[in-house]
């Protein structure tokens, strides 16, 4: 279904269900949401060595909103994700070209920050992965690192301790993220006693702990229960009032519950249709969407 | 791509298809039976159509059941989503049909000597009927095109029940006071029931635009109709 041809020269390419690139492109392009884009994303190709997974993808990301990346396996979503906060460079073979930008600012300027690009483009993964150390650490231990926290023992010594506010700053994060009344009479246990569902709560309040702006989430809730999930899935629309999330996820009712936008890639790296959620799952644009998303074709 | 389809979920929406259908089939008989027992005036006839919607209303049970458990357990989405939202409420539709052709059948029963001859209430029933039938085949081919043909024809059936309405009520108004009053209160009796036919007549072509207006959001995502 995915096989292109070129036509009479032109860059005009036509798939076995007799769209065009230019229709698809049209299904979404013409895509209007309320507020500001946080991220915008413009033609983005991304290679493995020779082989090209994303191709010519573009799409906003409006502010304070859920946006699910749905799509088959190897499809490019995670991949699309990883751009986001440029987690490709650490993969030698990895080449990325195209723009994506962060409240206007180019992400791949070569003068970029990556620790303070990942400070406001938090990610948290599909197996829970909290640091083998206490609850309260794993929350501290991102300021720590920046610098907006200092409880040593030399910061004693020079009047500069923050343990109150390090005391605060892990009850405001733990609050938020839905864990707080779970963990706050054993916040010095570690954290790999906790529950999976528990665990991924601390990971998501530990992406909140360095004040983010987006938070990008790559099957989330897939290792999960369903009431763990359904605790994420809270989780997720209520952090959509302060920060934009992006989502990427396999199971299409989660995207179908939890997300205001759904963008859906299919196999080669294309971004074929990008809307509302509810036209998504309602009524897409695409022929080849409605396929994937009722399931004929996967 | 692979294709990976769910067949047993796709034959059970062709099962609601032809269900939903076939249920229809049934209502459509079951109005020809309330015209027919209008026309007749059998009592016997009339009292058969009187208890038989029961047919309807277990078909009517089951189908609904079946969308539950499509949305339940088979979640679905987009065309295949309208289909089973647009079929979950034509039943309805259908159920109110049959319920209308039950009325044709009271009214067959308490019909009196002292027929309306001016007014064929049994012609525009027929074509309100004819109205339903063409909404059920433009569902089941998931004819768009036929769905708004058969809306057009709603305001047809409309002015049809409209003027036979005024017809009775003029005829009321003309006639001679003073009649003998035990032909008044049968008089009133039948003017009363002759609008209440009216009435479900032109209540059955509205069912059928239903139906068309429900088709037409399965096969296009149009609520054009709906409102």
């Amino acid at each position: 279904m995915s096989e292109t041809d070129t036509v009479d020269g032109t860059d005009q390419r036509v798939t076995t269900t007799g769209e065009t690139s230019e229709r698809v492109r049209e299904a979404w392009s013409d895509y209007e949401f309320a507020g500001d884009a946080k991220l915008v994303v413009d033609d983005l190709d991304v290679y493995y060595g020779d082989e090209r997974a994303l191709q010519g993808v573009s799409l906003d990301v409006p502010d304070e909103s859920v946006t699910a990346l749905i799509g088959p396996s190897g499809c490019g979503k995670s991949t699309f994700l990883r751009c986001l906060n440029r987690m490709n460079d650490r993969i030698d073979s990895a080449r990325v070209e195209g723009s994506v930008t962060l409240d206007g600012e180019e992400v791949y300027s070569d003068g970029v920050n990556l620790v303070e690009l990942r400070k406001r483009i938090g990610m948290v993964f599909q197996e829970p992965n909290p640091f083998p150390k206490s609850i309260r650490d794993n929350i501290s231990y991102g300021p720590r690192k920046h610098g907006d926290l200092d409880t040593g023992l030399l910061a004693r010594l020079l009047g500069r301790d923050d343990t109150d506010d390090e005391e605060a700053l892990v009850e405001r994060v733990l609050r938020r993220a839905a864990l707080w009344d779970e963990v706050k009479d054993r916040l010095d246990d570690n954290a790999l006693g906790l529950s999976g569902g528990q665990q991924q709560r601390l990971c998501i309040a530990r992406a909140l702990a360095v004040d983010p702006d987006v938070i990008l989430m790559d099957e989330p809730a897939s290792a999960l229960d369903p009431i763990a999930t359904a605790k994420i899935e809270d989780l997720i629309e209520e952090l959509a009032e302060d920060y934009t999330v992006v989502v990427v996820t396999h199971n299409m009712q989660q995207a179908a519950r939890i997300s205001d936008q759904t963008a859906v890639f299919l196999t080669g790296g294309e971004l074929v249709e990008y809307g509302d959620t509810d036209q998504i799952f309602e009524n897409p644009e695409s022929q080849r969407v409605e396929d994937y998303i009722t399931g004929k074709f996967g | 791509m692979i294709p990976v389809p769910r067949e047993e979920f796709q034959r059970s929406l062709e099962d609601l298809r032809d269900g939903v259908r076939e249920m229809g089939d049934l209502v459509l008989a079951r109005v020809d039976d309330g015209l027919d027992a209008l026309e007749t005036a059998d009592d016997k006839f009339a009292r058969s159509v009187v208890h038989g919607d029961d047919e309807v209303n277990d078909r009517y049970l089951a189908l609904e059941g079946d969308c539950i458990d499509l949305f339940a357990l088979q979640q679905p989405v987009a065309g295949d989503l309208r289909l089973v939202a647009a079929s979950f409420k034509i039943l309805t539709d259908l159920e109110r049909v049959g319920d209308l052709a039950t009325n044709f059948g009271r009214y067959a029963l308490a019909t009196e000597d002292a027929r309306h001859v001016d007014v064929d209430v049994v012609d525009v029933g027929r074509d309100a009927r004819e109205l339903v039938a063409d909404a059920l085949d433009a569902y089941a081919a998931g004819d768009a095109a036929a769905c708004r043909e058969v809306a057009a024809r709603d305001d047809d059936v409309d002015a049809l029940c409209q003027a036979a309405s005024e017809r009775v009520v003029r005829d009321l108004i003309e006639r001679e006071a003073g009649e003998d009053p035990w032909r008044t209160e049968a008089l009133m009796d039948d003017v009363s029931r002759l609008l209440l036919t009216i009435r479900d007549v032109e209540r059955v072509a509205d069912h059928g635009v239903n139906v068309a207006a429900r088709t037409l959001y399965a096969v296009e995502s149009d609520p054009e109709l709906v409102y």
